[in-house]
């Protein structure tokens, strides 16, 4: 063993994890209720495909790092 | 008969074989065979003297050949006196070797000397052999109430392809209570420890068979198959998965077992089954779990400290001679502590066998779990494991996780060494999970929106299915017509402000230029809604909703001509320097009129919104 081996960690700590998936899926269902708000009121011909687009990534990129936290944390290490 | 035989066999192989070899010479030969746990361990010291003219660099040890297919592990090391245990100490390089004049019933390993022997030269080294299945219970079946004996067999004098010149052998047992033991000359026998020996000047090949008949109630704790399966996530953990097939290896048990008998008496009613057994996990382990297939299960005892986490199993029924059971055990560990960097590789260092005190493993199957993109793998091992790669599907992977497993049969807690896997892994694959999730999440989203946009009506061309479709549109105008009254609106409720600053700081100008820019954007509105109008005048299913609608632009307009009545007259009362009194009275009439109005367009707005 080369003596300069030095100890690989996780990008996040782990004693975050909950608390970022918390926060992170709070934020994600927030933005997706509003999707969801925009899809349900706008009419079909006023409503604009870009911002449904951009809602619903923001949304899937809190949902999913939020879901991943939620998962580590849980101890399912990925 | 069957140790009669072999030494009949020894002893012409003795007389065939003594001149052949070289010149060395064991000067002292120290054995200490140790009983005292299922596991048989030979430590022997040994000095070897060059008494020929030859250089010599290798030493032949011998083991016959029903020794030789128990054996697990072997190791020489230089011998150190006491007290100087502090340096590490370097293995001497052992290799099985096949000399040509050798008798086949004896296998062979040569131990590499650290520097040649030179004549009347001599050195001094340590050998541990550890074998494994060399006990034989004898009685072969016993019921709940008996003790467990156990036979081993070995030769009094060491058995060594040279002469040796003062040897002694001792025999630790568990128990004093011996059931009998060979007599030899110079024998003698202290509590649970046979003395054989001092015996001098033996020729070499020379076999004195003796066999120790004694009690030993220790548990025969025997694996049949393990399977250890260690998965990284650099996450920030380290599982481990350990699969037991495990097995008492002792006496057969016969007869039937009460319950009663054991739970009343269990030291003499069940005195050579094991209830429990003991892991020594590495420190800071957590989420450990003790299960099998029927579920959990709830007697294990969890205790740690800085240095070592202990687990302290219980197995459902006690173990008795013959008795399997099979579980399941997982932890997972912290992976600062097991994965390391060096010169852009990672690499995982952890130990190769089960923190099972003192088992026997007959087939060890190590799987390391790499994550999922993760390229040239290495392994480097202390000792010959057979190996090949395999891959994994598990939470979140598309190809795969690449699985290095390792097989290796009869292992002994000796083989509980570190071993080293070496890897590539980019640190972006890492994202390739939470992507996993985005993408998932997205295509939802997506799929909703393509939902919504869908007309997934079937007759296209029917009444209803136009008269929705015109409706459709009509509510889109109507949405974009109440969009550009609630702008003139905000226009006003500026102009308003603009009023207040003006009240506030005097400043005429501002406020003429706010109003210069009202204007602009109203006309601008109102042009914007004529087509509106006009389509909704021409269109049918409007009809009903277009009263509403005119009467609320008509409304509207009135709005906006008198805050333009009364920002001019505002605006004009300062310009003429009037006091605010006055000019307040001014517009008191109109700012009652404006906010009916005001009241009337938000109710006609809201009635629209509700259609």
């Amino acid at each position: 063993m080369a003596p300069p081996a030095k100890p690989i960690t996780s990008p996040v700590s782990d004693a975050w994890y909950p608390t970022l998936a918390l926060l992170m899926l709070s934020i994600g269902l927030v933005v997706t209720a509003s999707f969801f708000i925009y899809e349900a009121t706008s009419l079909k011909r006023n409503r604009c495909l870009a911002k449904e687009l951009i809602t619903g990534g923001v949304a899937s990129v809190f949902l999913g790092f939020g879901s991943l936290f939620l998962l580590l944390s849980a101890g399912v290490y990925v | 008969m069957e140790s009669f035989r072999f030494c009949f066999l020894m002893l012409t192989i003795a007389i065939l074989a003594s001149p052949a070899l070289s010149d060395l010479v064991l000067s002292k030969v120290d054995r200490r065979i140790y009983l005292t746990s299922h596991i048989v361990r030979i430590s022997s010291t040994m000095k070897v003297e060059n008494a020929g003219s030859e250089k010599e660099s290798k030493v032949l040890l011998a083991f016959p050949e029903q020794q030789a297919k128990n054996m697990a592990y072997l190791i020489a090391t230089p011998h150190e006196g006491k007290g100087k245990g502090k340096n590490p100490v370097v293995a001497l390089p052992v290799e099985a070797a096949n000399p040509k004049d050798m008798p086949a019933a004896l296998t062979l390993y040569s131990v590499s000397l650290p520097k040649g022997l030179a004549e009347g030269d001599s050195f001094t080294f340590d050998v541990l052999a550890v074998f494994t299945h060399a006990l034989r219970p004898i009685p072969e079946q016993i019921t709940q109430a008996d003790i467990q004996l156990v036979l081993y067999q070995d030769s009094a004098h060491y058995l060594s392809p040279y002469a040796v010149k003062v040897q002694s052998l001792s025999v630790k047992l568990p128990d004093s209570r011996i059931e009998s033991y060979t007599k030899l000359e110079n024998t003698k026998i202290h509590g649970s420890e046979i003395k054989y020996g001092p015996y001098e000047n033996i020729p070499s090949f020379s076999y004195s068979p003796i066999a120790v008949h004694f009690e030993s109630n220790l548990p025969f704790a025997v694996a049949h198959e393990l399977v250890r399966e260690i998965e990284i996530s650099h996450w920030g953990n380290v599982q481990v998965t350990e699969h037991y097939k495990l097995i008492h290896g002792g006496a057969q048990s016969k007869g039937e077992f009460s319950r009663l008998d054991f739970q009343a008496r269990p030291n003499v009613r069940g005195a050579s089954a094991f209830r429990y057994l003991v892991a020594n996990l590495p420190p800071r382990a957590h989420s450990v779990y003790y299960r099998d297939e029927i579920g959990n299960i709830s007697t294990s005892h969890l205790r740690g400290d800085s240095k070592k986490t202990e687990l302290l199993i219980e197995p459902r029924y006690p173990m008795f001679g013959g008795w399997r059971t099979a579980f399941t055990i997982g932890y997972g560990l912290p992976l600062q502590d097991f994965l390391f960097e060096s010169d852009g590789k990672r690499f995982l260092n952890i130990t190769f066998s089960s923190p099972m005190v003192e088992l026997v493993i007959d087939a060890l199957i190590v799987k390391v779990v790499l994550p999922e993109g993760s390229s040239d793998i290495s392994v480097a091992a202390p000792f010959p494991v057979e190996q090949w790669q395999e891959t994994k599907i598990s939470h979140l992977d598309i190809d795969g996780r690449p699985v290095v497993v390792l097989k290796k049969t009869n292992v002994v807690p000796e083989h509980n060494q570190f071993f080293q896997v070496y890897y590539h892994f980019s640190q972006l694959s890492m994202l390739r999970e939470p992507l996993m999730l985005i993408s998932g999440f997205f295509f939802f989203f997506v799929a909703c929106i393509v939902y919504m946009h869908a007309d997934i009506s079937i007759s296209k061309s029917s009444a209803s299915y136009l008269a929705k479709q015109q409706w459709e549109e009509v509510q889109a105008v109507i949405q974009q017509v109440q969009n550009i009254i609630s702008r003139c609106l905000t226009t006003h409720d500026n102009l308003e402000a603009s009023l207040r600053d003006l009240s506030r700081t005097g400043n005429i100008q501002a406020c003429k230029a706010a109003r210069k820019a009202a204007d602009g954007l109203l006309k601008e509105l109102s042009k914007e809604l004529k087509p509106l109008l006009t389509f909704l005048q021409s269109s049918p299913s409007a009809a009903q909703v277009l009263p509403k609608v005119e009467e609320l632009v008509a409304k509207e307009r009135e709005l906006q001509e008198k805050v333009m009545v009364k920002h001019s007259t505002v605006v004009d009362g300062y310009e003429k320097k009037l006091g605010a009194r006055d000019i307040e009275n001014r517009v008191a009439l109109q700012q009652q009129k404006l906010t009916a109005l005001r009241q009337e367009v938000d109710d006609l707005l809201e009635f629209i919104d509700e259609i």
